[in-house]
């Protein structure tokens, strides 16, 4: 079943007195549960495309679907409860917020969604944390965690709501190789674990090994 | 929420320094604000509780009887004490005094100087708390505040040292007074120091207080009379006013008469009717009046009286004749007589021809407050004309009431207005503190003004602040806008995760700047000002600050502080969160 579904996905950002076209003319499904990865070099296009699939942009032309809901059509107070409910993220700077400690971090969707109990909030994110392997750092705040910690916090935080798609931003960019891989191994395991939908954008061919299905972009174009 | 002030509280922590910078800048500004607002209150204190009721009580009833020297004087005090009993609430009312007052030359060994003897009534039994107040304005420091009732000292005096260094006496020292008394008489009288006051009250410098029996005597009061009556209010911000208007309407004057008998070659029972002697009344009269006998201009004139054509047969009277009245005065055994001259005879309805003699008001109300008859009982047997009468509007009762006015200029405008007119009856009048003591009251529009200022600082201190403070950690922070908008918080919480930072550090500034004003006002109280002769020293209480912080004041100016710090930071917080998601997660610093 496709949960994501593109057409004709034109992107202009006014830069100055020109455009930059982000985005030409994307076309693109995706399939539910798959571990799909979109590579390109640098300005090709790819946090763009994360981005309007994430809903936290929107195209300039053309038709987004998630889920089959066109979020074009949606207002920003839908759009935000769309994202809540059913889209986690995982960033290249882990973007946790730096004032909670790794459980409160886990626990923030969840607070935000109003719609459980403290003790579920609680077990839920306990569970999503001793599965990303950080019981220990539970009560210490990202300040005192290191790169690949913080981003396994990210992965659980992203995954607690048990959203059906989970974009990453270039996951591993600011890991060194060996904890990169790890973030992938854990990302993978997730995927299988939470049967959650993960769509990962890099430009390190050596991380392609672990996606299901590889869409390349060059230029705001897919390359077939 | 829970949620959101936690996030806001630790956010407040993040940035400590600058925090705190803003929040000792704010805590200064309520420091500031509490303190000028309590200093304000304090004056007020001072004003309303300490010096206006010395001065001319909360709210006053000032009577003026004759045209040439007006005497201050009402000749029924239980009736005027009925009225205000009557018209006042108890739990409103603090005290009601009688003020009186006299200009005096004082003579002490070897010196004399100017002073105002004012009465003080020793019976009247007062609350602890109120006599606590006494002693604390008199702070008598030589002899004893209660010698002033003593019967075996002649006439007591308490004053301050001042007045006592200027007419150089001591405690037990003679003092000899000159004065006029109520009927314009010229008087003296001694009176023996009991006391001396060391008093920061410049109102009460320059005064010597005596028992108030003691001064009614010298004066010339009967037992039955009073002087003008001050009344002192529990609230009298709130009262005054509506008080003062409620007495107002109640003390409207019925008709005045005499009923009593006529003697000519026969007596008869007759109503005696006082006609004005304004322009508009005179008209009146002459328009209406139907004589039998007699010239107009006489019936008119102020020696003598206009009987009517049956009343005339009755006794034989004819003008020119004299005929003698006499009339129970309620507060004398004896019946009181005068005797007049017929000026004229006057036709009219039966009733009024066999019962009525019109008198000039000068004559009249001579006869009339000298012996006041006893208006209520007399009533029934009184004939007094319709309302509708010809000539009703041209006769005379038992005061004048003047028109309530609002400020002390309404009230000189009014005294001129009334001055100008000649009233031969007496006049009374109801006033407030706002017309009495405007001059002292504006003091305290003089105060608001200085707190106002410091609201104004404050306020630029708090806007400024926030604005700058805000628009910094919005920039700070804008990545992680963009991600817990990604996430999924609406921009209604993250509106308010601003505001909420704000009003905490707000509340918090306000607390300290609480604890700050305490602070500082307790030590402001502690420095003692030798103002003597000093205007400013009506300012202080027993030659220091007086400070008088309010829970309510306090809890308003947080509120209100609060809510200048919401609403400033209610623009830049609607800003952060109405960001696109994807450029603040864009954002490098």
């Amino acid at each position: 079943m496709d949960i994501i579904d593109i057409k004709g996905l034109v992107k202009n950002y006014p830069l100055g007195e020109t455009t930059v076209h982000a985005l030409r003319g994307v076309d693109l499904t995706i399939q539910e549960g798959e571990f799909m990865s979109i590579v390109g070099p640098s300005g090709s296009g790819k946090t763009t495309l994360l981005n309007i699939i994430g809903c936290i942009d929107f195209a300039t032309e053309g038709s987004v679907k998630v889920h089959e809901t066109e979020i074009t059509a949606l207002t920003d107070r839908e759009v935000t409860d769309l994202r809540l409910h059913k889209i986690g993220f995982i960033f290249q700077t882990f973007n946790l917020i730096p004032v909670l400690d790794v459980i409160e971090n886990v626990e923030f969707p969840l607070l935000l969604m109003k719609n459980q109990s403290k003790g579920e909030i609680r077990k839920r994110a306990d569970k999503l944390i001793d599965e990303v392997g950080l019981s220990e750092y539970a009560e210490h705040r990202p300040a005192e965690l290191s790169g690949g910690q913080r981003q396994r916090v990210a992965i659980a935080r992203a995954l607690v709501t048990n959203p059906d798609i989970v974009l990453a931003d270039e996951p591993t960019a600011n890991l060194d190789s060996v904890t990169g891989a790890q973030i992938l191994e854990l990302m993978k395991k997730m995927n299988e674990i939470e049967k959650t939908t993960f769509i990962f954008s890099t430009h390190d061919e050596h991380v392609l090994k672990y996606a299901q299905k590889i869409v390349k972009i060059k230029d705001g174009r897919i390359e077939r | 929420m829970k949620f959101l002030l936690t996030i806001s509280l630790r956010n407040l922590l993040r940035q400590k320094r600058r925090n705190i910078f803003l929040g000792s800048a704010m805590a200064f500004g309520v420091m500031i604000l509490i303190t000028a607002n309590s200093f304000s209150h304090g004056v007020s204190d001072i004003m309303f509780n300490k010096l206006i009721v010395y001065m001319t009580g909360h709210v006053g009833i000032t009577f003026n009887e004759g045209t040439g020297r007006r005497i201050p004087i009402f000749r029924d005090k239980e009736r005027i004490l009925k009225v205000i009993q009557n018209n006042i609430k108890k739990d409103e009312i603090a005290d009601v005094d009688e003020a009186i007052g006299m200009f005096c030359r004082a003579i002490g060994n070897g010196k004399a100087d100017n002073v105002v003897v004012v009465g003080i009534d020793m019976s009247k039994q007062v609350s602890e708390e109120l006599e606590k107040e006494y002693m604390e304005s008199f702070n008598v420091v030589e002899g004893s505040y209660d010698d002033l009732a003593r019967d075996d000292i002649e006439n007591p005096v308490l004053l301050s040292r001042q007045k006592a260094e200027s007419l150089n006496v001591k405690r037990n020292d003679v003092i000899r007074i000159r004065f006029q008394n109520v009927y314009g008489q010229d008087m003296a009288a001694r009176a023996v120091v009991v006391g001396l006051m060391a008093n920061d009250n410049l109102f009460m410098q320059g005064v010597l207080f005596v028992e108030l029996k003691n001064i009614k005597k010298m004066m010339g009061y009967r037992p039955q009379e009073c002087g003008n009556i001050q009344i002192i209010l529990k609230n009298p911000v709130r009262d005054a006013v509506k008080t003062a208007d409620r007495l107002h309407e109640a003390l409207n004057p019925g008709p005045a008469f005499i009923a009593g008998t006529v003697r000519g070659a026969a007596k008869a029972g007759v109503t005696i009717l006082p006609f004005m002697a304004d322009n508009d009344s005179k008209r009146i009269m002459r328009e209406s009046f139907k004589l039998a006998s007699g010239r107009l201009d006489d019936v008119l004139a102020k020696d003598g009286v206009m009987i009517g054509r049956r009343l005339a047969g009755l006794i034989g009277a004819y003008p020119g004749s004299k005929i003698s009245i006499s009339f129970k005065p309620r507060f004398a055994d004896k019946d009181a007589s005068f005797t007049c001259k017929v000026n004229g005879i006057f036709t009219g309805p039966p009733d009024e021809e066999e019962k009525l003699i019109y008198m000039h008001e000068s004559l009249f109300y001579k006869y009339f407050y000298s012996n006041l008859p006893d208006i209520i009982k007399d009533k029934d047997k009184a004939y007094i004309p319709p309302d509708d009468s010809p000539f009703s509007k041209a006769l005379g009762t038992e005061w004048v009431l003047l028109d309530r006015t609002a400020t002390t200029d309404d009230a000189t405008k009014k005294e001129a207005q009334i001055a100008k007119k000649k009233i031969k009856a007496m006049t009374m009048d109801v006033n407030t503190m706002y017309e009495t003591a405007s001059d002292v009251l504006k003091l305290e529009g003089v105060l608001n003004l200085v707190t106002l200022i410091a609201v104004l600082i404050l306020f630029f201190i708090i806007v400024l602040g926030v604005i700058n403070t805000l628009r910094m950690s919005i920039r700070e922070r804008t990545r992680e806008i963009g991600t817990i908008r990604a996430i999924g918080m609406q921009k209604r919480d993250v509106r308010s995760i601003f505001i909420l930072e704000t009003v905490s550090l707000t509340f918090f500034a306000s607390i300290c700047g609480v604890v700050l004003a305490f602070i500082v006002m307790e030590l402001l109280s502690l420095i003692k000002f030798n103002v003597v002769d000093n205007p400013m020293g009506i300012l202080l209480l027993n030659q220091r600050l007086h400070f008088l912080p309010t829970i309510s004041g306090i809890i308003f100016n947080i509120l209100f502080i609060i809510l200048i710090a919401a609403a400033t930071a209610y623009f830049p917080s609607r800003r952060a969160a109405a960001m696109s998601a994807a450029d603040a997660l864009r954002h490098y610093e």
